[in-house]
């Protein structure tokens, strides 16, 4: 009996073409999408800007300095029009003369967001400082070696300044590890649009009354509709994994890597297909149309999802959004996937957002039966 | 067959059913008739264990309808007034599921697709059935459990007067196989045609229970619209 009722709640889904669309074709394609664009701001590497110089000065200072800025990692000397940002050095700006206020004269270019600005203006002044101690030190050279030793030794480079640990680098994921993880969650909670479909239209069309008066329990009739959606959402998550390990690399975007145990991603994404399946039966049984039921389904997930991390990353957050996100069980979900993801975590890391997701669905599930079994009797 | 005794059933301070007996003998088709909110889903909901009742006793196959329920849903079956199967199913899918979920027995899956004349759409799914094949799937369903009694809750509803014709004629036929069946309708000539008994109910109260031949011979027994007229009459002197 449990079977027949296993096969059929699995045509029906497998009939729906809008819920694939949005169980699979949906979460895939915004991987793709999100891991691209979000490919520059999730990037750890260092930052370059494309330069232009225009020496008026043609002083062997103004050339000192082109040639430091020739040197420096920071900048890609490129011609005027690709250039996001042009130096012009003005004439006379290498004149020894202690009255001498000429200045570097800067023309951006391109719409450069106000930390690059500020990024670049740092590296620049870095390059003008070290140009001019170099200066003051063969000046000072004429007076005393040891000052002019004392001058020389002063370094800029941040390296010789201070040492840097990073202790928190592998715990900021790239665009694909933020993208993946966020997807699976989100699409795993959309599965209320077929669930709620199928769970009405029975309601409008008496065939739970129908299924009730042949003595099918309700404890059976929402059973048999767990198991075809626990397994199509492993489905969807083993999907947006391989999308985000093979398919989104041919973008040019960094490859999704698993770090962690495979086990605990299983694990997890029972746990987590669980309470969203929990979550969609209390409103599909609650609700009296399929209308009803999307619209506050969609409000809901479109709610935890903000709360949770999944519009914003947790990482990027004010202290208390961050603390806000820990009530939405999306969040408990992102969390477990960055943990294996990121962190290399195993069951061991994941168990306690585990548990705390399949107490979640447990709940939701027995208030739905409840209220099912109040509306057939 | 069916025994129901001074039943009760409120929603609310809303009295469904109020102190309603009347009873159903083995092998006949029995006619509720009742305007609409008469009571008539109410009673049908509670026989087939859909609803609990609130004062009252029903027996069924000598069955008590409060201990014995599990029992009564195994030897009776519904045929409820909406399409209740599954669209995307295919007509043997949609056979193929409910027969398992009741253990059906292949005989009777073969008659309720022979009874019904659903062999040649077996394979096509529900949603693109004609009205009247779309009626006979539903009553197909409520035949797998081979029932004792079946409850046809207005299984005319919308079609052509052939499928019409075609069905009554099937549920005529299953007095032969000794099924007692239950039949509520607003159509009158329905009635007239395959009824052995009629109950009118009207504010959830038996007004009037009788052979179809005696409602008829009290008027004019060739006339058309005897019972209709009877219905008419006893149903407005109950509002009144």
């Amino acid at each position: 009996m449990f079977k027949a009722m296993i096969k059929k709640e699995f045509l029906l889904v497998l009939r729906d073409k809008q819920a694939l669309m949005v169980l699979f074709i949906m979460p895939a394609i915004f991987i793709l999408i999100m891991s691209v664009a979000m490919r520059d701001i999730f990037s750890q590497k260092s930052v370059r800007f494309d330069i232009s110089i225009r020496d008026l000065d043609k002083s062997s200072i103004s050339k000192e300095l082109i040639k430091t800025l020739r040197v420096d990692k920071s900048f890609d000397i490129v011609k005027a029009e690709d250039a996001k940002l042009s130096i012009t050095i003005p004439k006379g700006y290498g004149k020894e003369d202690v009255a001498n206020k000429k200045k570097l004269n800067i023309n951006i270019k391109s719409s450069l967001k106000s930390d690059e600005i500020e990024l670049f203006k740092a590296k620049l002044s870095k390059d003008v400082i070290s140009l001019k101690l170099k200066i003051i030190k063969v000046k000072m050279s004429e007076f005393s070696d040891v000052a002019a030793s004392a001058i020389g030794s002063i370094t800029l480079e941040p390296k010789k300044l201070f040492s840097i640990k990073y202790n928190k680098s592998k715990n900021i994921p790239n665009a694909t590890q933020q993208s993946v993880p966020t997807w699976i969650v989100f699409s795993m909670f959309f599965v209320i649009i077929p669930m709620s479909t199928i769970y009405i239209n029975e309601k409008k069309q008496n065939t739970l009354a129908r299924l009730s008066s042949m003595n099918i329990s309700v404890i059976t009739i929402a059973l048999s509709k767990i198991v075809p959606y626990l397994f199509i959402a492993q489905i969807q998550m083993v999907l947006m994994v391989l999308v985000g390990m093979y398919i989104v690399p041919l973008f040019n975007t960094p490859a999704l890597v698993i770090n962690g145990s495979i086990l605990a991603l299983i694990f997890l994404s029972f746990a987590l297909s669980l309470c969203a399946i929990g979550l969609a039966s209390l409103i599909a049984a609650s609700s009296n149309s399929s209308e009803q039921a999307t619209t506050i389904g969609g409000i809901s997930n479109i709610l935890l999802g903000a709360i949770g991390g999944v519009m914003v990353p947790k990482f990027i957050m004010p202290p208390i959004m961050q603390k806000l996100a820990d009530i939405s069980p999306m969040s408990w979900g992102l969390d477990g996937f960055l943990d294996i993801f990121l962190k290399g975590g195993g069951i061991a890391t994941v168990l306690n957002n585990s548990i705390m997701l399949i107490l979640f669905g447990a709940v939701t599930l027995s208030l739905s039966m409840l209220i099912l079994k109040k509306k057939l009797l | 067959m069916i025994k129901i005794s001074h039943v009760t059933k409120k929603y609310g301070n809303f009295k469904a059913l109020n102190d309603l007996s009347f009873e159903v003998k083995k092998g006949t088709i029995f006619g509720l008739l009742g305007v609409n909110g008469a009571g008539k889903s109410t009673i049908l909901s509670i026989l087939n264990g859909l609803c609990k009742i609130d004062a009252g006793e029903i027996q069924i196959a000598g069955f008590d309808i409060k201990k014995d329920i599990q029992k009564i849903k195994e030897i009776s079956s519904i045929v409820p007034q909406n399409l209740a199967f599954y669209d995307k199913l295919t007509v043997k899918e949609n056979l193929d599921f409910f027969s398992k979920i009741q253990n059906a027995k292949k005989e009777n899956y073969d008659k309720a697709i022979e009874v019904n004349g659903l062999e040649s759409v077996l394979d096509q799914r529900a949603l693109t059935l004609s009205g009247g094949q779309k009626r006979r799937l539903n009553i197909a369903i409520g035949l797998l459990n081979n029932p004792q009694i079946i409850y046809f809750d207005e299984p005319t509803v919308g079609i052509d007067p052939k499928s019409r014709n075609e069905i009554l004629s099937s549920i005529k036929n299953y007095k032969n196989f000794g099924i007692t069946v239950v039949y509520t309708s607003h159509y009158m000539n329905e009635v007239e045609k395959i009824c052995d008994e009629v109950a009118i109910i009207s504010h959830g109260k038996l007004i009037k229970q009788d052979s179809l031949k005696n409602l008829l011979s009290k008027d004019n027994p060739k006339d058309q619209t005897a019972l209709e007229k009877h219905f008419l009459e006893l149903t407005e002197e109950s509002y009144v």
